[in-house]
């Protein structure tokens, strides 16, 4: 089966298209801001546009516009594709870094995640998460996150204020779908915002 | 006939839409936020640009099937590309270029005011350019000569807030909740309209522009005083508003290109108070008047896809990379005017 991953929840974008475990073409960029104006040309360059039975996209946490544009455009195609959509856990594919070259690692995943905030969820050595994502103020990370290898936009900080452990330092990548467990695979397409708006009610 | 998909998700509306080239509207949806911003009093774009990205595919979806289409049978597909709030733009203009880019079909990435000025276009076959045009909405607030597709001269614009921010503040200034314009015309309709004395911002100035703010400043203190009732201040600030628009209306159309069609565009072209107003100002003057209906005058879809039609016709497309823009004048050219700042 062909499937087209989509990742555009953090700086990175990030597209893989495989026919089942097979790569058939990829496109992996870090820029920060531009993923409305870059997600749809880089997928239409991809083998037979990109088109694929199956689209799976990454929900976040990450970037709050971010994981809206990867979703969108997953959804949109799927309509014209009649293709199924699912959505997948930003930081579970992080995750998987611990896992290339046939390797088995537990690890903890610590992200940007705005207002000086970490994204931070651990991982098991299949991929399965130990506990529920959440955002942590760099001091609550540090003091929390016991694994040894940690991996993120975060890696280093964290290792460097924890004083032990090894950073992998790594933003999400398509590229790694195949390692991600399938059991982390969603319908449920709702953005995995990570933070509620910062809009307060007037009182 | 061409068909065009329509996408609009600049403010707090998630809307799709089907659209003939002859005027049809096939099938339209369109999904109101106003209870999710309600408790903030006014449009938050977080929370805004939350809905959109949840509403929106399942509305595209349910548009098609309205219509027993499938995608391959549309011939471009149109969205909002500003000016707007930018997280609702995007995921409106990102869908549509994955739809175009995955059917193989043209993209539209259209200023949002571009529909509002073309919309009494698809509501009457009649209206031929030039004509004369009054785009009041939330946001906007101007006068415009609309000579083509894609060329419109701004006559006018506001120097501070747009007609429909000043509706929308004097209903919470009455208590009258959010959204608050056709709040502000049904309590308009019980009142007074000479009771309050209000000021009309710029009245006879020589440059065709518009002011609120010190309308909507009149009205905090008229309530603050205690001495009127609440329907005799929304009435008497509808009747500023509306003297205030004759007043300026009558300037512009000094300095434009002659045209015999009035139109009113924009969610504030809905209050019927201000649609009477400018048919007997239009009359007077030996212009012919028209105004889409209420629901195309408010943000919607098929508007969209109807300015899609009409760039269709052209052969016009946008290109998969073109960026969203947050500000976006209709006019290019026009000079910028002290204070207008992103409603110009």
């Amino acid at each position: 089966m062909r499937t087209l991953v989509i990742e555009t929840a953090t700086e990175a974008c990030s597209i893989a298209l495989f026919e089942d475990d097979a790569l058939l073409g990829s496109d992996h960029r870090v820029f920060g801001r531009g993923h409305a104006e870059h997600l749809v040309p880089m997928i239409s360059d991809l083998p037979g546009k990109g088109r694929a039975e199956r689209i799976c996209v990454s929900l976040g946490p990450g970037s709050f516009t971010g994981s809206r544009i990867g979703i969108a455009a997953a959804r949109s195609l799927g309509i014209a594709w009649r293709s199924e959509v699912f959505g997948f856990p930003t930081l579970a594919l992080v995750a998987a870094n611990a896992r290339t070259e046939g390797k088995r690692q537990a690890v903890a995943v610590a992200m940007n995640g705005g207002h000086g905030e970490w994204f931070v969820q651990s991982f098991d050595e299949s991929g399965l998460p130990r506990a529920a994502h959440c955002s942590r103020t760099s001091d609550d990370a540090v003091a929390v996150m016991a694994d040894e290898l940690v991996a993120g936009t975060k890696a280093s900080a964290l290792i460097e204020a924890r004083g032990y452990g090894t950073a992998l330092e790594a933003h999400p990548d398509a590229r790694l779908f195949d390692l991600l467990p399938p059991s982390l695979l969603t319908e449920n397409l709702a953005p995995l915002y990570g933070r509620a708006p910062d809009a307060k009610v007037p009182a | 006939m061409g068909i065009v998909l329509g996408i609009e998700s600049s403010c707090d509306e998630t809307a799709a839409a089907l659209v003939t080239t002859d005027r049809t509207i096939l099938a339209q949806h369109i999904a109101s936020q106003d209870e999710a911003h309600a408790p903030y009093g006014g449009v938050v774009p977080e929370i805004a640009a939350r809905a959109h990205a949840e509403r929106l595919a399942p509305m595209i979806e349910a548009v098609l099937a309205d219509a027993g289409m499938s995608l391959d049978e549309c011939d471009a597909i149109a969205a909002t590309a500003g000016p707007g709030l930018i997280g609702g733009v995007m995921v409106g203009l990102v869908s549509a270029k994955a739809l175009a880019m995955a059917s193989g079909k043209p993209l539209m990435a259209l200023n949002h005011l571009e529909g509002h000025a073309l919309s009494p276009r698809l509501a009457d076959a009649s209206v031929e350019f030039p004509y004369l045009l009054l785009l009041v909405s939330g946001g906007h607030c101007q006068i415009l000569s609309v000579e083509g597709v894609g060329k419109y001269r701004r006559l006018a614009t506001t120097i501070d807030d747009a007609l429909g921010e000043a509706f929308d503040k004097t209903a919470k200034i009455l208590g009258l909740g959010f959204p608050g314009g056709p709040a502000v015309e049904r309590l308009a309709r019980e009142g007074d309209a000479a009771a309050v004395p209000l000021p009309r911002p710029l009245k006879g100035s020589a440059e065709p522009h518009f002011s609120f703010a010190g309308l909507k400043s009149a009205v905090l203190r008229a309530k603050e005083s205690g001495e009127h009732r609440d329907a005799d201040i929304a009435a008497s600030f509808q009747q500023a508003a509306i003297d205030c628009i004759l007043d300026r209306l009558a300037k512009a159309i000094g300095s434009a290109p002659p045209a015999d069609t009035l139109v009113v565009a924009g969610g504030v072209a809905s209050n019927a108070a201000i649609r009477g107003a400018l048919e007997t100002f239009a009359t007077n003057r030996g212009m012919r008047f028209t105004a889409p209906p209420p629901a195309l005058c408010t943000d919607n879809a098929a508007m969209i896809a109807w300015a899609g039609c009409e760039r269709l016709a052209l052969g016009h497309s946008d290109p998969l990379d073109i960026a969203a823009r947050p500000r976006w004048p209709l006019d290019p050219d026009a000079e910028s005017v002290r204070g207008a700042g992103v409603k110009a």
